[in-house]
């Protein structure tokens, strides 16, 4: 969580000299070139026309930003929020509960613990996206299991059919970004004085209040942290929607993707990476700003 | 020691494990089954569905005689040591020379360094791609390299950092004052001292490099082929239980890092 | 930390490994860019023994990828797998570097109807690697009634049974097809007129998949749908329930060519690649992989009666086939009005 570290003024900090700067400038080097050179070349090339797959015209137009508000590429944006944001969500109502729990676990269990919820995320996630396959395929375990329970003719009438549905989209999705919740979530309930909700119990709040009053405060720059790790990569995610959907749901990472390849209208690819930029940076305006208030508060 | 819960929680008592058991079923279940078809006598690449087979270690053959398969495994662990040392280099330096100097631009520079570990990896793979084209390097290992550096090497400074933030002053000043020159003092003093935060980055990097899916693929040639995406384009097209295979051995040397780490560190 | 060091040691020497690796082999490679699922690594391997040059393979799954791809790496792929109107496209860009016959000798193996294709007069640029047809794959073991043409597949009572290829231009055909206006004529007048149609088809599909729709119907996630007829032709040989038909509305026909990018790195292993996939045995090989049409006449004759026999692979001779054709800028209404109806609900 970038703003998570702050820089502390030890005793010996000083102005850097000439030498100081020289040490200073391979990293400076490597960041005006690898992270300002390229977003500022994104800019200028939103800016250009495409012309037929692959080719660029250098002349100034406004006409990608334009295009990006026709309602087919509103609707892709408002579509890819949707998705992130409800992963968001239930990445949140089904982590909370086991950083609290891992969280409040006797000290020596904790890292047993949270590495039991890491081990899973070394292998490549879209191996495991594909693990999926085995379970909801039409002939996959889960109807195999439902019709050795009984329960396909009798509850359901016949195979559930979730590969290639929005359901599975959303499974995989929670499935790739869990961990993303939990950890940022875990560090703040680690941090937790346990004196305060005692406290909150003894001056008779409720389990709920005491959680919606006290625990959710002090637990919110974690959330906030996880909800930007989370919603961030979601809704630029391209590879799993496609996989999971079998490639009718596009998102906006997809459909930067087509363009950049398939499209090869490059402009306007760049016209879409620059409007994520800006949907990235008002999210992480947002989230960021939330919990720096949370914490002035407290 | 375990911290009370607030009274009257008997049900979260019971709850939270159980919650949290069943989310651990839901992490496990998909790599579980991954591993074990890794040893399913699938007949046919064509059959999609979770009939077991009987047992094999056929795919676990088939694996080593796959050349493109191993080319990619090989890249991507050369790939992520590269990027694990340069960004060590690198993450280690910045965090240092943030903590060493004041200057006005330090809090830009500190976020401009952190905007590439939060920033879509979709608008780093592309702007880097235009950045590539635009210069006219071709793609293959260093493109790859480079885009992996500029979001890792963040990853090692915040961790460096945090470290960093409850070191003592008089550490250094003791290892001057012994009439060390500054470098030698940095290397001999300070660098043992941030060796844990060095060593939990750099895993850190290496686990991410070997992951990398998305800037990777808007960067990578024929031959700097990494794993994932080889994954991507070979399981599009059926069944692939020599993936599995690969992917069973990742697991395996994962988990076998873990309880060596686990064992030293008990041990100490 | 011994741990740490442990790390740092094996990463040093795994990387100084690849290092010298890269640094000594600076001889010759062919950098080959063509079609997923449509070069056998048997072939490749065969050849890279044969002239001792190691083949780099990168696949794609549209041509337009192909050509975005080509373009960001210049002086990069040695030989690149075009279909036809790509061809054509690409020799109108100027894009393409001739190709010296006398270099490749077993160009006389290629029938005679495919030597003077019209979008590449006399093989200057472009040499067919295989041709084929998009038709319209079933099981006839779940589908009863009788298909005849897309009207027939894309009906209500086979919504989420279909399987499409996922390529815009090839999609939008289809509709143009159906509607009997010419697959080449794609302006926005009649980008309209099908946009109805292809709203009420595109509901109906449950996978989109240009890779390989063959496990998917094998394994019964789907019962039908447009593909190419190579997937179509190794279905049949697996299961005879499997039938290919050419659509009646109208059958679209692709020849895919190699061709040498300009400025390829390395012309000579070019050639000497295109000249060893025309050997009869090695064309050979690449249909018992891959059942297109072999447009190598000494190779079809080692093919076994059942391979030629197969009619998604060799279609009678009958039905009228039409090829697509460049259609420029029209690529970026095509891909807008995709995207438009692709909205996954």
């Amino acid at each position: 969580m970038p703003q998570a570290v702050a820089i502390q003024p030890a005793l010996n900090v000083r102005r850097p000299g000439w030498r100081g700067w020289g040490l200073f400038a391979p990293m400076v080097a490597w960041l005006a070139l690898f992270v300002v050179a390229p977003t500022a070349i994104l800019l200028v090339y939103s800016f250009f026309t495409g012309e037929g797959i692959g080719e660029v015209d250098t002349h100034f137009t406004l006409e990608n930003y334009r295009r990006i508000f026709k309602p087919v590429y509103l609707d892709l944006f408002w579509r890819s929020i949707v998705y992130a944001g409800a992963t968001t969500i239930l990445c949140a109502m089904i982590g909370y509960p086991v950083a609290w729990y891992i969280g409040r676990a006797p000290a020596s269990r904790r890292g047993k613990l949270l590495m039991l919820v890491m081990i899973p995320f070394m292998t490549s996630f879209l191996i495991r996206t594909y693990a999926w396959f085995t379970i909801l395929h039409e002939h996959g375990l889960l109807n195999g299991f439902l019709e050795s329970a009984h329960l396909i003719p009798t509850v359901f009438s016949h195979p559930l059919n979730i590969l290639y549905t929005p359901t599975a989209v959303m499974i995989a999705l929670v499935y790739t970004y869990l961990p993303f919740m939990i950890l940022p979530i875990y560090t703040s309930v680690e941090k937790l004085d346990p004196s305060l909700i005692e406290a909150a119990a003894d001056l008779g709040a409720g389990p709920t209040r005491s959680f919606f009053r006290v625990i959710l405060p002090l637990t919110w720059p974690g959330a906030a942290a996880g909800i930007l790790m989370v919603f961030v990569p979601a809704i630029a995610m391209f590879a799993v929607t496609k996989i999971m959907s079998g490639g009718h749901i596009r998102l906006i990472g997809d459909e930067i993707q087509e363009q950049f390849e398939g499209g090869g209208d490059l402009p306007f690819g760049s016209a879409l990476g620059m409007a994520l930029l800006i949907l990235f940076l008002v999210t992480y305006w947002i989230s960021a700003g939330r919990s720096a208030k949370v914490l002035r508060g407290t | 020691m375990a911290h009370p819960l607030p009274s009257g929680n008997s049900l979260a008592r019971l709850f939270l494990p159980a919650w949290t058991i069943a989310v651990l079923v839901f992490l496990y279940l998909p790599i579980i089954l991954l591993v074990v078809y890794s040893f399913n006598n699938v007949p046919n690449n064509m059959d999609l569905s979770a009939h077991w087979h009987g047992f094999t270690l056929r795919w676990y053959r088939a694996m080593w005689a796959d050349r493109l398969l191993m080319q990619s495994v090989r890249n991507t662990l050369i790939i992520a040591s590269a990027v694990t040392v340069v960004s060590i280099v690198l993450g280690t330096g910045a965090a240092w020379l943030m903590h060493r100097f004041v200057f006005p631009a330090a809090g830009g520079l500190q976020t401009l360094i952190l905007l590439p570990m939060i920033i879509p990896e979709i608008i780093m793979g592309v702007s880097l791609m235009l950045l590539f084209r635009a210069i006219g390097l071709n793609r293959g290992y260093l493109t790859v390299i480079i885009a992996h550096v500029t979001f890792c090497f963040p990853f090692v400074m915040a961790a460096v950092q945090a470290r960093l933030a409850g070191i003592d002053p008089s550490l250094e000043e003791a290892a001057l004052d012994l009439g060390a020159t500054p470098i030698r003092a940095f290397f001999s003093v300070i660098v043992p001292y941030l060796m844990p935060a060095i060593v939990a980055g750099g895993l850190l990097t290496f686990t991410l490099s070997i992951d990398e899916f998305m800037v990777t693929y808007f960067t990578y040639d024929a031959r700097s082929m990494t794993l994932p995406i080889l994954i991507y384009s070979e399981a599009r097209t059926g069944l692939k239980l020599t993936l599995n295979a690969v992917s069973t051995l990742f697991i395996a040397g994962t988990v076998i890092l873990v309880l060596a780490m686990e064992l030293l560190r008990s041990r100490r | 930390m011994k741990l740490f060091h442990i790390v740092l040691i094996v990463t040093m020497v795994l990387s100084l490994a690849g290092c010298n690796r890269s640094s000594q082999k600076q001889q010759q490679r062919l950098h080959l860019f063509a079609w997923s699922e449509y070069v056998p690594q048997e072939v490749i391997d065969g050849f890279t023994k044969q002239t001792g040059i190691p083949v780099d393979y990168e696949v794609y799954d549209s041509n337009e990828k192909m050509l975005t791809k080509l373009l960001s790496s210049p002086a990069h792929y040695d030989l690149i797998q075009p279909s036809e109107y790509m061809v054509e496209h690409l020799i109108k860009r100027g894009l393409l570097e001739p190709i010296d016959q006398s270099a490749i000798p077993n160009v006389s193996n290629l029938l005679p109807e495919y030597r003077n294709p019209e979008y590449d007069p006399g093989m200057k640029y472009s040499v067919p690697y295989m041709a084929g047809t998009v038709g319209i794959v079933f099981n006839s073991d779940k589908i009863k009634d009788p298909i005849r043409g897309y009207q027939d597949v894309f009906q209500p009572k086979y919504a989420g049974r279909i399987i499409a290829l996922d390529d815009n231009r090839e999609i939008v055909s289809w509709a143009l097809d159906a509607k009997g206006i010419d697959i080449n004529d794609v302006t926005p007048a009649n980008l309209t007129k099908v946009k109805p149609l292809l709203a009420d088809w595109l509901k109906l599909v449950k996978i989109f998949n240009s890779d390989d729709p063959k496990p998917q119907l094998f394994s019964g996630d789907v019962d039908l749908g447009v593909v190419y007829c190579g997937d179509a032709a190794k279905l049949i040989e697996q299961d005879k329930k499997f039938k290919y038909v050419l659509p009646a509305e109208g059958a679209h026909r692709f020849i895919d060519n190699l061709c040498i990018p300009k400025d390829a790195p390395d012309k000579q292993a070019a050639e000497a690649f295109i000249n060893y996939i025309l050997r009869p045995e090695v064309s050979k090989i690449i249909s018992d992989k891959f059942p297109y049409t072999n447009p190598n006449g000494a190779a079809r004759k080692l093919l076994t009666p059942q391979q030629l026999a197969n009619p998604a692979s060799y279609p009678p001779e009958s039905v009228h086939l039409e090829i697509f054709h460049d259609i420029g800028k029209a690529n970026a209404d095509i891909s807008q009005l995709m995207t438009e109806l692709r909205n996954g609900r």
